[in-house]
This record gives structure tokens, C-alpha cells and sequence, in this order.
């Protein structure tokens, strides 16, 4: 009986590991660019040298201001993050504890309105925030605000059916011993539900802000001068048309672009299962 | 209510007021009316919800819903609405703008006419040319309401001549090309060139009265059809205008040999594209979770760590990683497997690299969520079915998968209405590509949504905004029904309270 318990384990270590290859692959070679020296045919999946070269190319040239775009994309993603999120969690907060006309339909509304593809939309927002511009240079094309706003506008949305669900999940009976001891809606928003959602917060926070890091179709038409681009917009500059030469400094930016975020999601691991299927068990 | 959350209502929205009132002013001394009035609507919404005592689910849904409306469904009605129109490159002004752009465009030099050379010059914002003419004569002060004779061959006191470097601005050579001086006799005079300019007539002039474009040498009316003038030949005048077309883009979709032929094959692959990846993802991920979700199996945290990594990378990062892996000359792909597999340039092989993509792009999602809705299942339902003599098999069929589908449908949906529009998915790895013989947008690996986006911004023949905008909303009815069909399967809007 032992012996056939250790048998069945055995494969599960085999499948296991034959996903693991195929997932870290294009992350180990990413490092071995990183760290290799330039040029991508010279290049093995192990490099015969350890180089910082391509970390220098990021932070010395002058045509890549790569320490620019981190900070550009940190300011842009963080702050529309926060905002997105606070913002779904006001919404999320009104559809799961208020009874309101209209309710039922906002929500089907909101959630038919995510299966429109927006990318054509772009077109009105960018005329749009080219009027604004026009009056309020400070808000319009080419200000990282004006993105910060549009981003905002993506509130509404996937998150906000999140939180509902999360919320949702959250006893009622805890409101209404507040509501009792003469607590208005404010008040056990912030000491009732924010407290205890504060994991699930962080999750939809870090969901979004990856969600932001990766646009690059709004980030290219509002920031057009180098100066201004957010990673996103960078790389995807940097490494087009002329792949192969800029190979290792471009697999060294990913690396210091994706390091952080992956890091954040190990210690939000467990909150993210739990996030993920709590959005999908309460509908 | 206490005091401190009376303080703070009153902070915010003094400071929502004072800035609306300042965009107000601004609005107001440009006299742009209409943004202007749903400015202090707007304000005026706000204010009375929050400081109405009943208004209160409204309080935590007004700020999104302002961007809601300006970002999202303002946007998707336009988009709508353009579907409607022959938007596209050459059909992008009102007719009044075209018309403006026909008049300036035809027009000839006249035979043995005044030729001129000018000095560019300004007084403050008032630009104006100072023209000698070329067999002399006095020199003449020209702007567009006419020419003026001037006292001496100098320029005039207090005008400034255009340096060469602001001869170079946009702005300034706009309104040089576009500078007609009307001369006495009905011709007029414009810049040939930085120096010179010569003596110009129209061939076609607008009849108010009729509302028509006339050709002057025959006296006739320019045929007017579809958006377009033209000429007495036949030809068509560029540029055309805006105009409602109905449902002509759509109907073209059907009928239109041209769009028809590629649109349905890009329809297939975009099914099978969104059916194969979840199909995809949902096995690997969830034989995973099976493989890994098990008591004896050591490490699981460790496992599971390592496993979601993709999933922690930006998107955007890893498809340019791959495309960079997939590369048929220096791609580690095929160094690694000694093989020379035209990953991205052969129609069949660009199919599959999609795919495999996507596949470790989106395998660590459905692990997750399939280990948790695995978890959730309570351990007492296969109990109770082992004791009554069921095998591990028949467990996993009768009772783990149905339950597990059930919470799964919903994601499963989702996921297959975020791959039919996976646009970062294609156009960032393949570009749509490789090309194919039956049209020059939409290549093999094309969906949906990377076809018309290159329908709207980077077709070879210019942007077909009109006809794009028609095939998004057409993909907009199909996630839709696609969504409805299964969520009614699924019950998951019922349970919407």
C-alpha cells in the first residue's frame, strides 16, 4: 500500500516539473540577457560571462532614459491604481448594501458595456482630450494626468464586480450593529468593510496596477515625447526595429520592470486565490 | 452626522466648486457654450446629492459615473454612431471644410499674369506678405482681405520681417500655403514658393443659392454623390466629406467581395482562437491544480509560487519576450530544438505560436482559480461517494468536475470574451501576420480586433474608420450573445442581488 502511495506521487512531481520548465524558460533566458553580454545571436540560455553591460546601456544612455520611464510609470500606474481602486470600492460598496431604483440595470448595464470592445473608442477620447488640451493644456493629450483620467474612466468595471462580490460576502448583520450603536454609512464604510477588506484592496490594487502598467495603445497616444513615456511605451520603442541589437538591455529593463511586481504577488499569493474566486463564486 | 465628517464634506466640495467655477471662467471668456453649460450642470448634480440628506447610494456612485460617462460611454457612442458614416481617410471633414479645401486646391496660374517676390512680415498677430512685383513697379501690402499699395519700396514702419527659422514653423507655413491675396480683377495671388508668388484663378467656385460647386469655364454644376464632388470628366475630387451612410458598412460585410472574403476568415480564426486558448489554459491549469492540489505532494506553496510567475510578468513584457524566443533565425526556440520552424512567418506555425502564448500567458489564472474552486469542494461529498465503492475516476467525473464547472462557468466565460478581443495577445507577437494573398489588412493570425484596428489606423490605404467601427460593434453582439446565451445556461445573473 506504501509503495504504490509513493508510485502516484512520483508523476505529480514529473507534470509539475515539466510545467515549471515550460513557464521559467522565457524568464531564465531573460536573465541570462540580462546579465550577458550585448547582442542576441552571441547569446546561450546560460551566459559564458556575467556582465552588468546592458544595466549600464539602461542607465548611462542618454537615448534611453530608462529610469525616467520607471518613475513615469510608477507615478501614472500607482496613482491611477489607487484611484481606480477607491473609486470601484465607493461603487462596489453602494450595489452591495443599498436597495436603490435602478440598481439591477446599472449593474447588467456595467457588465454589458465591459463586452463592447473599447479599443476603437479611443479615437472619441483622444479627439475628446485633444479639445481639452486645447483649453486646459494641463489635462488634456500629452499630460500624464489626462491618462490618469482616462484610466479612471475603466473604474466601473471588472473591479467593482470584485468587490461587490467580496463585499457581498461580508455579514450584514455587522452593519446593522453600527447602524444601532449611530454610526452613519461613512463611518462603517471606513471602521466596518475597509478593514476587512483590506486584503482583497490590495489585490484589486495590484490587479490594477498591472492592468495599467501593460497599456500601451493609450500611454502612446498621450505621452509622445521620450521624456514622458511610461515603460509600457519605452520598451516597446526601444526593442522595435532594431531587435536584435538592443536585445540585452531590453531583457534587462523587463527585468527590473517585471522583478518588483512579481515579488508584490508572492506575498499577495494567498489573497489572490482567495480574490479570484471569491469575484467568481458570488457572481 | 458629526462635525468632522460635516468639515470634511464642506473642504470637498469647496474644492470641486472652486475648481469648476475656474474652468467655468475659462469656458465662458473663450465662449465655448456647450462644454460650459454641462460644466456647472454637472456642478450643479454634485452639490445637490451631497448635500441632500436622501440621496444616498447615489453619494458613493457619483464619481464614477462621471468618468464613467466621459471615458467609456460617451466613447462607445460615438464609435457607434460612426458606424453609420463613411469616416474614413478623405472622408474625415464636414462638407463646408471640403469645400473650403476643393477651392483653395483648383486653381491654375493665369497666363502672362502678375509674378511677384514677397518678404514675409507681422505687425503683433496681423501677418501679411510685402510683394514687389517682378518687373517692377511699387511694392503692395497683401493679406487675405486684398491688397493695399504701400508708400515707399520699404516696409512699412513697425512691421517685422519673418526670420528664417519661424518661416520654418508649422504654423506660419499653414498659413502661407493657405494665403490667397484677392486681386481687383476676381484672381488672386499666393506664395509659390518661400519668395515668390504669382497671380492664381479658380477653376471652380461654390454657388451659394444653389448650394453646388460650379466649374467656371463651362458654367455647370460639379456632380455631387456619396461624400464627393466630381469632376466634369468623371474623376473623383479629393477630399471628400462626412456623410450618413446607414448600414452600408455593415451590409458590406456581407456583400462586399473584397471584405467579405477576409472578415469571415478572420471571424473562424477568432473563434478558434478564444475556444482554444480557454480550452487550453482550463486543461493545463487545472490538471495542474489536480496534480499539485494533493496532501502528499511536498512544497505545494513553493510549487504554486514558482508556477504563477507568468502571471506576475506584465503582458506586454512577455509577448515581446516570445516574439524575441520565436524568432526563426536567432530565437532560442529553435537553437534549443535544433530546428529551424518558421514560428511567426509561416501562416500555420504563427496559428500555433499564438496559441502557445497565450497558453503560458494564461495557464497560471486557471491553475489559481481551479485550485480554489478545487479547495472549496468539501471533502465529505467524495468521502461519502469513495465509501460507497466509486473509483478515484468516477469521483473526479460525477462529482468533482460538474461542481467544479459550476464555479468555474463564469470565469470560463469571461475568459473567452477576453481572449475573442486579445488584442495585445496577436498584434504584439505576430502583428497579425504573416500576410495573406486575399487582402492587405488582415493577415493570418489576425482576430477580430487587430483587424479592425489596423482597418482604422494602419491599413496601407488609409484609415477606414467608418467600416472598422461597424465590425466593432458587430463584435460587440457577438461576445454579447455569446455571454448571454451561456450566463442563462449558467443561471449567474440570477443569483445578481
Amino acid at each position: 500500500m506504501k509503495k504504490r502511495n509513493r508510485d502516484k506521487v512520483w508523476w505529480r512531481y514529473l507534470v509539475a516539473s515539466i510545467a515549471l520548465i515550460f513557464s521559467l524558460m522565457p524568464v531564465i533566458w531573460v536573465i541570462g540577457a540580462a546579465f550577458g553580454p550585448a547582442g542576441l545571436t552571441t547569446q546561450s540560455v546560460i551566459p559564458h560571462v556575467f556582465v552588468l553591460d546592458n544595466f549600464k546601456v539602461l542607465f548611462t544612455d542618454e537615448n534611453v532614459p530608462f529610469l525616467k520611464w520607471y518613475r513615469n510609470s510608477l507615478i501614472v500606474c500607482t496613482s491611477a491604481a489607487i484611484l481606480q481602486v477607491s473609486i470601484a470600492t465607493f461603487a462596489a460598496y453602494a450595489f452591495s448594501r443599498f436597495r436603490f431604483k435602478g440598481r439591477r440595470v446599472s449593474l447588467v448595464g456595467l457588465l454589458v458595456l465591459q463586452m463592447f470592445p473599447q479599443l476603437l473608442s479611443i479615437v472619441a477620447i483622444y479627439i475628446l482630450m485633444y479639445k481639452v488640451h486645447l483649453v486646459f493644456p494641463a489635462i488634456g493629450t500629452g499630460s500624464a494626468i489626462g491618462l490618469i483620467l482616462v484610466y479612471l474612466g475603466g473604474a466601473m468595471g471588472y473591479n467593482t464586480y470584485l468587490l461587490k462580490g467580496f463585499f457581498d460576502t461580508i455579514p450584514k448583520e455587522l452593519d446593522e450593529a453600527a447602524k444601532v450603536d449611530g454610526a452613519t454609512a461613512g463611518q462603517t464604510f471606513t471602521k466596518i468593510i475597509l478593514p476587512l477588506a483590506t486584503p482583497m484592496l490590495a489585490v484589486v490594487m495590484l490587479l490594477s496596477f498591472i492592468g495599467l502598467l501593460n497599456d500601451f495603445v493609450l500611454a502612446s497616444l498621450f505621452l509622445q515625447t521620450t521624456d514622458k513615456y511610461t515603460l509600457a511605451v519605452g520598451l516597446q520603442a526601444f526593442i522595435s526595429g532594431q531587435y536584435e541589437q538592443q536585445w540585452g538591455p531590453f531583457a534587462a529593463g523587463a527585468l527590473l520592470t517585471a522583478l518588483p511586481v512579481i515579488i508584490l504577488f508572492q506575498f499577495l499569493q494567498r489573497y489572490i486565490v482567495e480574490g479570484l474566486s471569491a469575484g467568481s463564486v458570488k457572481g | 452626522m458629526n462635525l468632522k465628517s460635516i468639515t470634511m464634506r464642506l473642504l470637498f466640495l469647496s474644492a470641486v466648486n472652486a475648481t469648476s467655477l475656474w474652468a467655468a471662467y475659462t469656458l465662458f471668456t473663450i465662449e465655448n457654450w456647450a462644454p460650459l453649460i454641462i460644466l456647472l450642470f454637472a456642478t450643479f448634480l454634485i452639490d445637490f446629492i451631497y448635500f441632500s440628506p436622501r440621496t444616498n447610494a447615489s453619494k458613493w456612485l457619483i464619481p464614477g459615473t462621471i468618468f464613467l460617462i466621459i471615458f467609456q460611454i460617451y466613447p462607445v457612442m460615438y464609435t457607434a454612431v460612426t458606424a453609420f458614416t463613411n469616416y474614413s481617410t478623405g472622408h474625415s471633414v464636414s462638407r463646408e471644410e471640403a469645400i473650403d479645401g476643393l477651392l483653395k486646391q483648383n486653381v491654375e496660374p493665369v497666363e502672362n499674369g502678375d509674378q511677384y517676390s514677397f518678404i514675409a512680415i507681422h505687425l503683433g498677430e496681423r501677418k501679411a506678405l510685402f510683394l514687389t512685383p517682378a518687373n517692377g513697379g511699387d511694392s503692395v501690402i497683401g493679406d487675405e482681405k486684398g491688397v493695399k499699395s504701400s508708400n515707399n519700396s520699404a516696409i512699412p514702419d513697425g512691421w517685422v520681417q519673418f526670420s528664417n527659422e519661424e518661416l520654418k514653423t508649422p504654423d506660419i507655413q499653414k498659413w502661407l500655403t493657405a494665403l490667397q491675396i484677392p486681386l481687383a480683377n476676381g484672381n488672386f495671388l499666393q506664395a509659390d514658393s518661400f519668395t515668390t508668388a504669382i497671380e492664381n484663378r479658380s477653376l471652380i467656385k461654390f454657388d451659394a443659392e444653389k448650394n453646388q460647386l460650379i466649374d467656371v469655364a463651362s458654367g455647370e454644376s460639379l456632380k455631387e454623390k456619396g461624400g464627393n464632388f466630381y469632376y466634369l470628366d468623371g474623376t473623383r475630387m479629393e477630399p471628400g466629406w462626412k456623410i450618413w451612410v446607414g448600414f452600408t458598412n455593415f451590409t458590406d460585410v456581407v456583400s462586399n467581395e473584397r471584405i467579405r472574403g477576409p472578415f469571415f476568415r478572420v471571424l473562424i480564426w477568432t473563434f478558434a482562437y478564444a475556444i482554444l486558448s480557454v480550452l487550453t489554459t482550463f486543461i493545463l491549469g487545472l490538471t495542474l491544480a489536480l496534480t499539485l492540489n494533493n496532501s502528499r505532494v511536498k512544497g505545494q506553496r513553493v510549487w504554486r509560487s514558482l508556477l504563477i510567475i507568468p502571471y506576475a510578468i506584465p503582458g506586454f513584457l512577455s509577448i515581446l519576450v516570445w516574439a524575441g524566443l520565436l524568432n526563426d533565425d536567432y530565437g532560442l526556440m529553435n537553437r534549443a530544438l535544433g530546428t529551424h520552424i518558421p514560428w511567426l512567418f509561416d501562416a500555420t506555425w504563427a496559428k500555433v505560436s499564438t496559441l502557445l502564448v497565450n497558453l503560458w500567458l494564461g495557464f497560471p489564472y486557471m491553475f489559481l482559480v481551479s485550485t480554489g474552486a478545487l479547495q472549496s469542494i468539501p471533502a465529505e461529498l467524495s468521502e461519502a461517494a469513495q465509501m460507497d465503492g466509486a473509483s478515484n475516476k468516477v469521483v473526479f467525473s460525477r462529482i468533482k468536475l460538474p461542481l467544479l464547472l459550476v464555479t468555474m462557468a463564469p470565469l470560463l466565460i469571461g475568459s473567452f470574451a477576453y481572449n475573442f478581443n486579445n488584442f495585445g495577445g496577436i498584434y504584439l507577437l505576430t502583428g497579425g501576420g504573416p500576410a495573406q494573398n486575399d487582402s492587405d489588412v488582415a493577415g493570418a493570425t489576425d482576430i477580430l480586433i487587430s483587424y479592425t484596428y489596423k482597418l482604422a489606423f494602419s491599413s496601407g490605404k488609409g484609415a477606414q474608420y467608418g467600416l472598422a467601427t461597424a465590425i466593432s460593434i458587430i463584435i460587440f453582439f457577438i461576445v454579447a450573445s455569446v455571454s448571454a446565451l451561456s450566463f442563462k445556461r449558467t443561471k449567474a445573473l440570477e443569483n445578481l442581488n
